[in-house]
């Protein structure tokens, strides 16, 4: 069939919802807070062309101590929506090389789901792993990792078994820095293990399975 | 404490957007239905061997719901309307694009199983869709289709010679108007590329057991009504059905079916809308008069 047949569709992608910009890439200084908003999703195919579903997020940071950050984030989107999304997070210092150039950042975080109209509220752990490197006067940042979402139902509708106990990503980004602002740009390979060729979204899914997520972070750092 | 401020602000943001009324794929534009004559995009074309006499095509309108939200509906009838007090009738209940004219190829085919209008065919536009008055909504749906019943009725249709065949979105008003009948109780239920719930589309879409309340106040369950039918069922499904996939939709709702009797047929190479084409339309046509007339 070949396109998203109407525009409600296009918002079943919003399923894809374990999508959002890496809240933090490299721990905060300790004292340090940031507030950031993120827009983008999965990719899908629109009219023909690739493009992100445009999910929108709004998050804080802070650095409870020397490579500990706290962040909690608010998906606005799904929020107009009538379902309150919102993830906590501790992004925790793993290892960092003695110049301060390198390191790797583990994250353990919880996500939030629930809708008004029925009550249904769903809750999922998440665990990322990102290795980042930090060049040029202004510290940007070139990263790269692993993450994944995990299903804690082992049933779906109907009784059906749930054969997904992941939701598993590759993540690709750039943070590019400047005194108080920072940009970045990511991308994921989401879900990677799921069959999309036959999903009635037409995601960008290389082989038939997952999809390409492009996103984009905009944050600003205060108490450095 | 100032900050709590927020935590109300951030509730109110939560707005009641639903994606509802964006499911409904309906066409309102036309003026007057073409049917034979219709230029536009068609779901699958018919060679003129299945055309139908013109004498035997009955355009109809009829209230939908007059106690309720009462609205204006169309209807287009394939056969003599004087003999439906005798006649077998199937009633098509068609997919979510458009409008009557989309799907008119496949009522055509209807009007054709067993042999040229063996069987009296009724299919209707759905409020919103074409002529039919009214947005498109979920109990619209069923009283629409109640509404033809009530026509049928009317006319002197009796319910063990009433066939209701929905195809896609159409299998919900079949479906459900079969498991909790109101004005008839359809004789036989057919099914082509029925969806289970709006639930399995997001789980499918995301791979996790999301509810489908996320998305959408649409309540249709065919997994699950379809316990309730007794009544013989078929189901035809298109292996490569990218839209309503036969594993996760298809094999639910014929797996969860415990009525008296039901066959399936699963066409391979089949998608969504192209499967009696793909079938072949001789061999879609044969297995639907088997069914029906089987002993």
């Amino acid at each position: 069939m070949g396109i998203i047949r109407n525009l409600g569709l296009l918002f079943l992608a919003f399923a894809f919802v374990g999508c959002n910009a890496t809240r933090v890439v490299k721990p905060l200084d300790k004292g340090e807070k940031q507030l950031a908003a993120g827009f983008g999703g999965p990719g899908i195919i629109y009219t023909g062309a690739p493009i992100p579903v445009p999910l929108t997020s709004v998050s804080y940071a802070h650095g409870l101590d020397t490579g500990l950050t706290l962040s909690a984030g608010l998906h606005t989107t799904s929020a107009a929506f009538g379902v309150i999304q919102s993830d906590i997070a501790v992004g925790i210092s793993a290892f960092q090389s003695k110049s301060e150039k390198f390191g790797v950042t583990v994250t353990p975080a919880i996500n939030f789901l629930y809708d008004f109209y029925e009550n249904n509220g769903r809750t999922y752990p998440q665990l990322d792993a990102l290795s980042w490197w930090q060049y040029g006067e202004k510290d940007h940042l070139l990263y790269g990792g692993v993450g994944t979402w995990i299903e804690l139902r082992k049933r779906k509708a109907h009784e059906q078994v749930q054969n997904n106990e992941v939701l598993p990503w590759i993540t690709v980004g750039h943070q590019f820095n400047m005194e108080k602002w920072s940009y970045m740009t990511e991308f994921k390979y989401l879900g990677f293990q799921h069959e999309t060729d036959l999903s009635v979204v037409d995601y960008v899914s290389p082989g038939g399975r997952g999809t390409i997520g492009f996103y984009f972070g905009i944050s600003r750092s205060f108490g450095k | 404490m100032k900050k709590l401020i927020y935590i109300p602000l951030i509730l109110l943001s939560c707005s009641c957007l639903r994606l509802d009324s964006f499911l409904f794929n309906a066409d309102p534009s036309i003026e007057s239905y073409g049917l034979d004559d219709y230029e536009g995009t068609v779901e699958i074309e018919v060679g003129p061997e299945y055309d139908i006499a013109d004498s035997l095509i009955h355009l109809i309108s009829m209230q939908s719901d007059p106690s309720g939200d009462n609205k204006k509906i169309h209807a287009v009838y394939l056969g003599n309307v004087a003999n439906i007090a005798t006649d077998t009738v199937i009633l098509y209940c068609h997919g979510n694009r458009d409008h009557l004219d989309f799907y008119w190829p496949r009522v055509k085919l209807l009007a054709n199983v067993g042999a040229k209008n063996r069987y009296g065919v009724l299919a209707m536009d759905y409020r919103g869709f074409g002529l039919s008055e009214g947005p498109s909504t979920e109990e619209g749906m069923y009283a629409d289709v109640d509404a033809c019943m009530r026509w049928l009725k009317l006319m002197g249709l009796t319910d063990e010679r009433l066939i209701i065949y929905g195809f896609s979105v159409g299998s919900a008003p079949a479906t459900k108007l079969t498991a909790e009948p109101r004005t008839m109780q359809p004789a036989m239920l057919m099914l082509e590329a029925p969806f289970a719930s709006e639930e399995v589309f997001v789980e499918d879409a995301s791979g996790l057991s999301l509810p489908g309340s996320y998305f959408t106040s649409l309540e249709i369950n065919n997994g699950d009504l379809i316990r309730k039918v007794e009544e013989p069922f078929f189901w035809i499904h298109g292996v490569d059905d990218d839209y309503i996939q036969i594993k996760t939709h298809g094999e639910t709702v014929f797996g969860n079916y415990e009525g008296t009797y039901s066959e399936a047929h699963r066409i391979e190479g089949g998608n969504h809308g192209d499967t009696p084409y793909i079938m072949g339309y001789p061999e879609y046509l044969t297995a639907l008069a088997k069914f029906i007339e089987r002993p």
